[in-house]
């Protein structure tokens, strides 16, 4: 068992099963040693959102942040179905982050803070990341939150 | 693959995209092996002007979004395929950021950018499957087209 995989049991994390994308896009997809990590969703294992709604009106910054975790639990089986071992990430290089925002909510950092928190938690020094948070319009499936990666692999 | 972009040569010469010299943004950049493009949306490549414009939800049907993600598609292999002289250089379609202009509460998102990631499993085949990021706004430029899209590209 790798180190990651251990530190994920300590932290009592278990990875929900593959978030499978539609024809064309894939889960995740490398180049020059940088995985893509397509956007993922806070979905259950069979693609069933956890949340639904625009955050500020509809849906608590709490639920909202708990919701992008669980997109980064979801981007952490993609990566670990990907390369077999989450040992072989060297480091979480870029997170962009879409909030599904009603009213005027502003706090779009915070609810990617779910996302980011986790990377830490689990990688340590190597999950500090770049970021972009910003407030989308709608998003698929009436999620609240969609966050997507870049990670460099080793 | 000859008649797959808008700007076939004219009288022997190819026109240069339209909006390729006016603003200090290129269509695309190579770094290392990896080209980064500009986000497109369904224009005329000669004129510029949109093919599709409003909002998906309301201006416009779902189909009619699918059929403006495929446009764009068709215009980033162009895009490509100038910049490359062929095709065959495409090592891999690595990654698809799309914005996908929506109104009310519409949000098959994913099933308006299928059409562009139809097209790329179509005309690349396996090298076409890609990471892709989707998102609704609010707003576009140009007119307000329905879709814009971006992509990394592995050569």
């Amino acid at each position: 068992m790798g180190n990651i995989e251990n530190r994920l049991k300590q932290l009592g994390i278990t990875l929900p099963k593959k978030d499978r994308k539609g024809k064309g896009a894939v889960p995740a997809k490398e180049a020059g040693g940088l995985l893509y990590v397509s956007a993922q969703l806070p979905t259950d294992e069979n693609g069933t959102p956890l949340f639904t709604g625009r955050v500020g009106t509809e849906v608590s910054l709490e639920d909202a942040y708990a919701a992008a975790r669980q997109c980064g639990l979801n981007a952490l089986r993609c990566i670990a179905d990907y390369t077999g071992d989450l040992d072989h990430v060297e480091s979480v290089v870029k997170v962009l982050g879409l909030v599904n925002s009603g009213g005027d909510f502003s706090s779009q950092p915070a609810v990617i803070n779910g996302f980011s928190d986790l990377m830490l938690e689990v990688f340590g020094e190597r999950g500090m990341h770049a970021r972009s948070a910003m407030g989308a319009y709608n998003l698929p499936q009436n999620v609240p939150v969609s966050v997507e990666c870049i990670v460099k692999l080793r | 693959m000859e008649n797959i972009n808008h700007f076939p040569a004219i009288d022997g010469v190819e026109p240069t995209i339209h909006y390729a010299k006016r603003k200090p943004i290129v269509v695309l950049k190579q770094v290392g092996n990896l080209l980064y493009t500009s986000g497109h949306g369904p224009e005329d490549q000669i004129t510029g002007k949109p093919i599709y414009a409003g909002r998906i939800g309301s201006d416009l049907t779902p189909e009619e979004g699918y059929a403006a993600a495929r446009e764009c598609g068709i215009i980033l292999i162009g895009a490509l395929k100038d910049y490359l002289g062929s095709l065959d250089r495409v090592k891999n379609i690595v990654k698809a950021t799309a914005l996908v202009n929506v109104d009310g509460d519409f949000c098959d998102i994913n099933g308006v950018m299928d059409g562009f990631s139809d097209l790329m499993v179509e005309v690349f085949a396996e090298r076409g499957y890609h990471a892709r990021t989707v998102m609704g706004t609010h707003n576009m430029p140009n007119g307000n087209i329905p879709v814009e899209i971006e992509m990394i590209v592995e050569i």
